[in-house]
């Protein structure tokens, strides 16, 4: 009898060993677990890019560059529109970014490159996110199943975080040249040029720097020494040139000639530079859209929507051979013009009308010329009485109202939009607006309030974030 | 009748006068014991290889040669009988009456339990039922049949998919499986419904590739303690095939050919006096379908505009056909037996373009070497495939297409689209030329034997395979470059900016096998004579294996030419699955006297799918049967009663690869790039249970001429795996978490009776009732729902089905009209409808934004009406069925108030007074204008009340799609003994006339509200608006044996 126990029990025993490594089939053979460091870089670089174009695509509702052809649309009006999609898709990239950083903080200073890129990755999503929304998840964000519902930081504390983990990248980019290199292909941005970078980590600080133009901590100087060491031409210009699908702002067009409606322009841009606005006609308008049927061009008020079918050439959209929708169409994240603008407002803040003026010039001059506005009517255009004021007559509200058209679908331009209290000529409320004053920020979207809903701040969309008092 | 007796009589007289050959001819019909006549009743001469099987009437005949010949009546189900033959040459045979007591029932794991001895509800179908309906599809042929189970086919798709639940959704996982598991022949196979490329194009639930024709029976096991040997996989029920083997006694054949029409069922209204434009203007060429001005007005400016419009949906769809034949063979002697089929079936569905085909052989045999040991396989080979059309964006194009113009008038003469206005595409057309087609092959094959060394002590193995390979294409051309060519982008693919060149081609492959292993020690024992005793000891092993690729080519440079090699742009991906799961069970029957028996089961499961430390999981269950009949003597009306109870605990293992984190390719490919994949899951999961109460009793009267079966069951699902989804600020999307809760309650209920039995007549009648209540208990903590799906629906009144805590499990949600409280608080979830409506200052009704609970899909019942009526040799059944208390949000009725189709617009012209209250809580009194443009207060209306506000309240689009149907009636009539014997060849026929989904009564306004916008794969159910239509079918069918 105890032979044939100890048999039953060596069978199973081995039975029992063999189990488990028969069992052992659960890792799953569709994943990558050690992923080259370069290719976390793509998407990265891509989303973060993307991310510029996602939001603009909300803020030129706010800020009256694009109106929606549909009477009463959320956006348009105000109401409380569900932006999962978008507030998704930068926590989707910040993911990846603090994997990316996870593997070049395992390789101490042999990948101090990609850990200097993901921190200005990093700060360059944060800041575009609470300067629309406030206050959002960071210390416990991104931190998988420990925190599926993470709590809500402070702004101003997350908006310091931004600054810090831009001289974070700075004093990473500085270091020696390490082993491990950013790879050209797979940076959809810079495309491996770590020189570039450091400028856009200084641009994106001067750019950081002047959000806080209503507040105290204000720091003129500081812009200014920022901008020193960003950008020298429009040469610099931060973009993304190569697309999974079509340029987005070409899909728009698209789309519109398709008729799934979409890209149309508001009235309120359109007459800034039709000449009802400034009595001017801007250059740059028919590089931008189409004359309508009528050979003029025509916005549409926001809130309002279409006149007639939509279909018939009435106004002026984003065409699809438009500077910023046609089909090679780059995706501008940020521009030397930009730089000039801020550095414009810094200096006149500072008092130093002549950098100011000087500086105001060169923006719209680069602007034009990334255009491509023939130089005889770029010259035309700023030798006008109304734009070459003189030094002495230099005001704030001319510098806004150069650099409103300059950042013509970008997402700061809302935020210059705040921080003026829309004051351009002729800015009204939209039609049938669900609020009273013009929109301060934007709501929480439904993936937050559903799944998180006891951290979600209350708010509505009248209360000004921490910098726009 | 009466002379050939007396002939026989006396020449069988003078038979034994005669010395030369010994043989006698004995003949006679065997019934059961309410007289119907039993074919396939195997009839042995005793000790030779004599044998025979009756015929479809039930009658035999057979050449005794022995002296004293001994036949052997032997018959599924009954107790089998010895008959010594004596004078007489013909006898009528009846087969082992006393109702249930010695009915064998195959249970778990193929083992033949006798009924009496369950302690829990098992239910039966045989084979005369299930091809009663004819259909090609066994799930559909389960239909209105038992308790229990519902069933809803998603269409009438060649090939579709039919989706079935047991008792209730045991998952808060829309993306698990939640069927019964299918065993056929004892080998678990795939029912998978396979919807990667695209939900909505009908694609089969797999078990379909069973043929109906080679099924003996069909056990339903409802969960709990029946299916508790069979582990996790059963949780959700089982559902237990055997198919036909052969049988001993001379070869026969049986051919079946059955040849059928179809045609919708029912169609949507719509409005037929406003034709094509916009804002009342009329316009030839405009996208929009309706809303120009009347037909009238129309025709005044355009002469060519017809009289009446068309209603596309009617004019959309045509007849379709189907045409099935099979042939049985089968043969053998006491020591072996073969069997075999093939089989064929076609069928054109009402889509054009659309149809389904397939093939069949099927060959098994089981060999007694000797009287120990016993051996058997078989193998069953299937080819099917169709060409799939999207049901669902047909209906749409079918709803933009304007009713002035004939939408079957497709094509050119230059064979380009034909179409209107350049802002539509003609629906016909891209039918014709986007083609989805499958071809599976499939294998089901086992092998299995059983040693039998001593009386008491049986060993039996088996061990299968269900190989599966599923090549799929779908193909549209590039447009052809021929002048005024109207190409219909949008559903060709992708063009280059220059729209010169279209097309695509997608190919994918899918390759999955399951191979499974048991083997049960079975011992017998009896105690005392009156306690006896079955153990039984088992080890099981189910292996599964998938592999998938998938290539898209993009943009074809030779318009017509389908090969990756002519596509711009290719790119793919693909897929890898495995999953093992072992088992080991023990299962003690004790019984008592046959009167109580007592039932105890334990199973162990080690899978693959949980963390190694929770890998293992215990399960067991009890159940206790009490013929009460046989214990007591009771009143002479009641012939048998039994009572019974169980309690059953079944564990439930994670899906594959649930706690894995990783990087996945970008989608599209992009530069090489990678992104964190944003599942994951918790490493420490646990397995789910599910436990299952139930009781129940089996009664019969006035000897057994009356039947009531019952039931009461409880089960709750506990510490369910759900994939939580979560904030995106988490990192991740899903998290599969042991989380939540579901409780499923209810009562099944069958009456059967013989109203009327005589020798020439008898008519059985069946009722059915099912009600279960389907309830989420929780979910995880935090967590306030799990989505199912949703349907879009325009200005955001799209609908969501999600699971909610305290919700039933089909539970809708949208937008819809707002009601005035007053001072009252609203509840967030429930709508007052006692409420007065919230008009705004306009004088149009105001929208409430926030999701509010809607309906529900989840029926509050389940019942069916079954009867069937033999006289001599004609037989009439038919058979309703109903399903009540279901909501469903109608998609097309939404699109079709959108574009002015439906007729609840007729009204678009008039002035009206919305009925309700201003926010003031005043009664509304201003007068609107329903229409477009100025209305005649010289006001302007913009797009008119449908678009700016009716299509925006998903509350109008939620309907009620409860319904009655007649689902089959059948009118059959066997040819009778006498001319059958006349053709010495043919042994029987029969010929029968059968309608399907014949009257339909519900008040659904749009298809057949049973058919789905999801898969037959799919939990999701409340969503029924653009499906491929249900269909009302007449068949002819003809059977010969010979």
């Amino acid at each position: 009898m105890k032979k044939y126990s100890v048999i039953i029990f060596l069978l199973f025993v081995l039975v029992n060993s063999s189990c488990k490594k028969y069992l052992d089939v659960n890792n799953d053979p569709n994943l990558v677990y050690n992923p080259p460091i370069n290719s976390l870089l793509v998407n990265s670089t891509y989303q973060t890019g993307f991310n510029v174009y996602r939001l603009g695509n909300i803020t030129s509702y706010y800020v009256q560059y694009l109106a929606s052809p549909n009477s009463g649309s959320d956006r348009d009006t105000y109401k409380e529109e569900d932006l999962s999609v978008t507030w998704s898709a930068f926590y989707d990239v910040m993911t990846d970014i603090k994997e990316m950083m996870k593997l070049a903080a395992a390789r101490g200073d042999n990948a101090s490159e990609h850990m200097g890129v993901a921190k200005i990755l990093l700060a360059w999503n944060l800041n575009m996110l609470i300067n629309s929304f406030g206050d959002v998840p960071y210390s416990q964000a991104l931190l998988g199943k420990d925190f599926l519902t993470p709590t809500f930081d402070n702004q101003q504390a997350l908006h310091d975080t931004t600054l810090r983990l831009i001289d974070e990248a700075i004093t990473e980019l500085n270091k020696p040249t390490p082993l491990i290199r950013l790879d050209g292909s797979s940076d959809q941005i810079h495309h491996g040029d770590i020189s570039a970078w450091l400028k856009t980590a200084y641009a994106l600080k001067a750019r950081f720097l002047n959000q806080l133009s209503k507040t105290d901590s204000y720091n003129a100087i500081t812009i200014l020494s920022a901008l020193s060491n960003a950008y020298t031409s429009s040469d610099d210009n931060a973009t993304l040139t190569t697309f999974q699908g079509n340029s987005p702002w070409n899909q728009v067009a698209r789309n519109n000639v398709n008729l799934l409606l979409d890209g149309w322009l508001s009235e309120q841009f359109v007459d800034a530079l039709n000449g009802v606005t400034y009595g001017v006609a801007d250059p740059r308008i028919p590089l931008i859209t189409n004359l309508t049927d009528e050979d003029i061009y025509k916005g549409t008020p926001n809130g309002q929507g279409r006149s007639g079918t939509g279909t018939n050439n009435e106004e002026s959209v984003l065409t699809t051979s438009g500077f910023y929708s046609n089909s090679g169409a780059m995706l501008w994240l940020i521009t030397f013009a930009e730089m000039k603008f801020i550095e414009a407002e810094a200096a006149f803040r500072n008092d130093d009308k002549t950098t100011a003026y000087a500086a105001y010039l060169e923006g719209i001059n680069a602007h034009m010329e990334m255009l491509g506005v023939a130089d005889t009517d770029r010259d035309t255009y700023v030798a006008l009485a109304t734009v070459s004021v003189g030094e002495a007559a230099l005001t704030l509200d001319l510098i806004f109202k150069e650099k409103y058209v300059a950042m013509f679908l970008h997402p700061e331009a809302w935020t210059d939009a705040r921080r003026y209290d829309y004051m351009y000529k002729d800015f009204t409320l939209p039609v049938n607006a669900a609020l009273t004053s013009f929109i301060r920020r934007s709501p929480y979207p439904v993936i937050e309030t559903s799944r998180n809903g006891a951290n979600v701040p209350a708010v509505i969309l009248t209360t000004p974030l921490w910098w726009d008092q | 009748m009466k002379k050939i007796i007396i002939v026989l009589t006396v020449v069988i007289f003078y038979l034994p006068h005669l010395s030369i050959a010994q043989e006698r001819q004995i003949t006679g019909t065997v019934t059961d014991e309410k007289n119907t006549p039993l074919p396939l009743v195997s009839v042995i001469e005793k000790g030779t290889k004599n044998g025979t099987t009756t015929n479809a009437n039930g009658a035999f005949t057979i050449n005794a040669t022995a002296t004293n010949p001994v036949l052997i009546f032997s018959y599924t189900g009954m107790q089998p009988q010895e008959l010594k033959i004596g004078n007489s040459d013909n006898y009528n045979i009846s087969l082992s009456s006393r109702g249930q007591l010695s009915e064998v029932i195959v249970t778990a794991l193929g083992i033949r339990r006798q009924k009496k001895e369950l302690g829990y509800s098992t239910e039966e179908v045989k084979t005369a039922e299930i091809i009663q309906s004819h259909q090609t599809n066994i799930v559909n042929a389960l239909q209105g049949r038992t308790t229990g189970l519902q069933i809803n086919s998603g269409g009438g798709a060649p090939g579709q998919g039919a989706r079935i639940v047991m008792r209730g959704i045991t998952s808060l996982d829309p993306g698990r499986p939640f069927q019964p598991l299918f065993i056929v022949d004892g080998l678990p196979i795939d029912n998978n419904t396979d919807v990667t490329t695209g939900e909505i194009n009908g694609m089969t639930n797999r078990a379909a590739d069973i043929n109906p024709d080679d099924i003996e029976s069909v056990t339903i096991l409802k969960g709990g303690a029946a299916t508790a040997l069979y582990g996790s996989r059963a949780s959700t029920g089982a559902i237990i095939i055997t198919t036909k083997t052969g049988k001993a006694g001379r070869f026969r054949i049986s051919v079946t050919s059955t040849y059928g029409r179809e045609k919708v069922n029912k169609f949507p209204e719509v409005q037929k006096r406003f034709t094509q434009g916009f804002g009342n203007e009329y316009d030839s060429t405009s996208f929009w379908p309706s809303w120009g001005p009347t037909v009238e007005e129309a025709r005044v400016s355009d002469p060519s505009h017809p009289a009446s419009l068309y209603n596309n949906y009617e004019r959309g769809y045509g007849k379709g056909n189907f045409f099935r034949n099979t042939i049985n063979l089968s043969g053998g002697t006491d020591r072996a037996t073969f069997g075999a089929s093939l089989s064929q079936n076609k069928h054109d569905g009402v889509l054009p373009f659309s149809d389904f085909k397939s093939y069949s052989i099927k060959v098994n045999g089981e060999v007694k070497l000797s009287d120990k040991f016993r051996m058997g396989a078989s193998a069953n080979y299937i080819n099917s495939g169709g060409n799939r059309k999207n049901a669902d964006r047909y209906n749409e194009q079918l709803s933009y297409w304007a009713p002035r113009w004939d939408v079957m008038d497709y094509k050119k003469a230059d064979g380009t689209m034909n179409v209107y206005g350049p802002e539509n595409d003609n629906p016909v057309f891209i039918a014709n030329g986007r083609n989805l087609i499958d071809d599976v092959n499939r294998v089901i094959g086992n092998v299995n034997f059983m040693y039998t060394p001593f009386e008491w002590l049986t060993f039996t193995y088996r061990a299968g395979a269900d190989v599966i390979s599923d090549a799929r294409s779908e193909t549209a051309p590039g447009p052809t470059g021929k002048p005024d060519e109207l190409y219909p982008a949008s559903d060709f693919g992708n063009y280059d900016p220059e729209r010169v060149l279209g097309g695509f081609i997608e190919e994918y492959r899918n390759n999955r096998r399951i191979l499974n292993s048991t083997a049960i020690l079975s011992i017998t024992k009896d105690f005392t004579k009156n306690l006896t005793s079955t153990l039984r000891l088992g080890h099981d092993i189910y292996d599964t294996k998938e592999r998938s690729v998938y290539v898209l080519g993009d943009t074809l440079s030779d318009p017509t030419f389908f090969n990756l090699n002519n596509a711009r742009k290719v790119t793919g991906s693909n897929r890898k699955n495995v999953y093992r799961i072992i088992g080991g069970f023990a299962d003690l029957t004790l019984g008592w006297k046959q009167i109580l028996f007592l039932n105890l089961t334990g199973r162990n499961d080690w899978t693959s799918t949980l963390p190694e430390n929770n890998r293992s999981f215990f399960y067991p269950s009890a159940s206790i049967s009490y013929i009460l009949s046989e214990h007591f003597k009771l009143p002479g009306w009641l012939s048998y009663t039994k009572l019974r109870a169980s309690i059953a605990k079944i564990g439930k293992d994670a899906p594959p690869y649930a706690f894995s984190t990783g990087f996945i390719p970008l989608n599209p490919q992009f530069q090489g790039g990678l992104t964190l994949s944003n599942r994951s899951g918790d490493p420490d999961l646990r397995p789910e249970f599910t436990t299952s109460i139930e009781g129940g009793g089996e009664f019969r009267f006035i000897n057994n001429r009356l039947g009531l079966d019952f039931t009461y069951y409880h089960n709750t699902s506990k510490d369910l795996i759900i994939p939580v989804s979560v904030t995106s600020s988490s990192g991740l999307g899903e998290v599969y978490l042991n989380a939540g809760s579901i409780r499923n309650k209810g009562i099944e209920l069958s009456l059967t009776g013989i109203p009327v039995q005589t020798k020439d007549f008898n008519w059985n009648t069946r009722i059915n009732f099912t009600s279960n209540d389907n309830k989420v208990l929780s979910i995880y903590p935090g967590l306030t729902e799990v989505v199912i799906a949703n349907q879009f629906g325009y200005l955001s009144s799209g609908v969501t089905q999600k699971f909610i805590p305290g919700m039933p499990v089909g539970a809708l949600f949208g937008r819809s009209f707002a009601r005035y409280y007053g001072s009252d608080k609203e509840d967030p979830t429930f709508i007052d409808l006692n409420r007065p409506m919230l008009i705004g200052t306009n004088g149009f009704p105001i929208i409430n934004t926030r999701q509010m609970f809607l309906g529900s899909s989840d029926p509050d019942w389940l019942g069916s009406f079954y009867n069937e009526f033999h006289y001599k040799q004609f037989g009439l059944s038919f058979l309703f069925d109903t399903q009540q208390g279901i909501e469903k949000y109608n998609q097309l009725s939404n699109f079709m108030a959108a574009f002015g189709i439906s007729p609840t617009t007729t009204n678009r012209r008039e002035v009206t007074t919305f009925q309700g209250v201003l926010a003031d809580g005043q009664p509304n009194t201003k007068p609107v204008y329903l229409g477009q443009g100025v209305g005649p207060d010289g006001v302007s209306y913009g797009n008119g009340y449908y678009r700016n506000i009716y299509r925006g309240v998903s509350e109008n689009f939620i309907e009620d799609a409860s319904f009655v149907k007649l689902r089959t009636v059948s009118i059959s009539y066997n040819l009778p003994t006498g001319i059958l014997e006349k053709t010495k060849v043919i042994t029987g026929a029969s010929i029968s006339i059968t309608g399907n989904n014949l009257w339909l009564k519900t008040k659904y306004t749009g298809f057949d509200p049973e058919s789905s916008s999801s898969s037959s794969g799919s939990i999701a159910d409340g969503f029924a608006g653009f499906t491929y239509p249900s269909t009302r079918s007449y068949m002819i069918s003809l059977n010969l044996s010979f």
